[in-house]
């Protein structure tokens, strides 16, 4: 059994999870672009296209220069994180 | 009319359960856009349409045979979605994707026969048991009760199986055994839900939260 990739949700998922973090928890200016690169560990060229995506869904929102994540992006993580747990009793990976 | 009165509820069951599973996980790829959750969708929803149709070939009369060998082969391709999902887990590198089809391979290895129905419950077999030991592999790095249970579910499964086959060399020697086996299967696999909070999964699956990504 091989450990694998991530695939491309649980990327998103840690996308927003960084965003949360720099929006609720203590920190509430926002997550910037090194930050979630570091944290999410995405490459600044995937990155720039999946933040677009995330805000084009509603996800996630600029605010001066700096990336929060909105309503409709924890309760994203919510389901996420649900079906994550089902996908896994099954042996797979969301 | 015994096996009528026996084999419809059992088939019942197991659609309710099927159908629900798949519903579920629909519910999930609609929210959060995972194939993986897709492809459970198209392995459930097969299982149950296969249900649907054993039911079905119960009243069917002269056609009954073919209607339970399409049953039975809807609930084979639904157990392939499954191996199909773990084949990609496990084969995680893109040179070999050949190698995704792996499990459909092993169904070359079949129990030798001469019907239809006994050439599609040895590639259910098959699968079931190629499923049920990457469950079971799956369990023991997570340690997940849950996992555990879906994996004997899977390997009860393969028992039903194999006793369904057995049952149609010896006609009537476990055919209570096997339909019940199954159905048990079904409900094992089933247990697990109740963690997950039913009503909210399924009361999401209209909001596409993650539609477009």
């Amino acid at each position: 059994m091989v450990a694998g990739y991530r695939t491309h949700v649980s990327i998103i998922a840690d996308i927003l999870s960084t965003a949360k973090q720099y929006s609720y928890e203590g920190y509430d200016t926002g997550a910037t672009v090194t930050l979630l690169i570091r944290k999410a560990n995405v490459p600044h060229q995937r990155l720039g296209s999946m933040v677009s995506a995330l805000k084009q869904a509603g996800l996630l929102y600029e605010a001066s220069a700096k990336y929060k994540i909105s309503e409709r992006g924890i309760e994203f993580l919510k389901a996420y994180s649900e079906f994550k747990g089902f996908a896994e009793t099954f042996g797979l990976r969301v | 009319m015994l096996e009528v009165l026996f084999e419809l509820p059992m088939n019942l069951l197991g659609l309710g359960i099927s159908a629900f599973i798949g519903r579920f996980a629909y519910s999930g790829y609609a929210t959060v856009a995972s194939p993986n959750l897709l492809r459970l969708t198209f392995a459930f929803t097969s299982v149950a349409i296969g249900f649907a149709l054993l039911a079905s070939g119960l009243f069917a009369g002269d056609y009954s045979q073919a209607i339970t060998t399409a049953g039975l082969a809807a609930q084979a391709i639904g157990y392939f979605f499954i191996a199909f999902s773990h084949s990609l887990k496990s084969f995680d590198f893109s040179p070999h994707r050949h190698l995704l089809l792996a499990p459909l391979a092993i169904t070359g290895f079949v129990i030798p026969g001469n019907s239809l129905e006994h050439l599609v419950r040895s590639i259910s077999f098959i699968l079931l048991v190629y499923v049920s030991i990457e469950t079971m592999a799956s369990y023991m790095q997570g340690r997940r009760t849950s996992t555990l249970m879906i994996g004997s579910g899977l390997g009860l499964l393969a028992l039903a199986e194999l006793l369904s086959w057995y049952n149609f060399i010896f006609p009537g020697s476990f055919y209570v055994a096997a339909l019940s086996i199954k159905v048990a299967g079904f409900g094992l696999m089933f247990v697990p839900f109740s963690k997950f909070g039913l009503a909210s999964g399924l009361g999401r699956m209209n909001s596409q939260i993650g539609s477009g990504l």
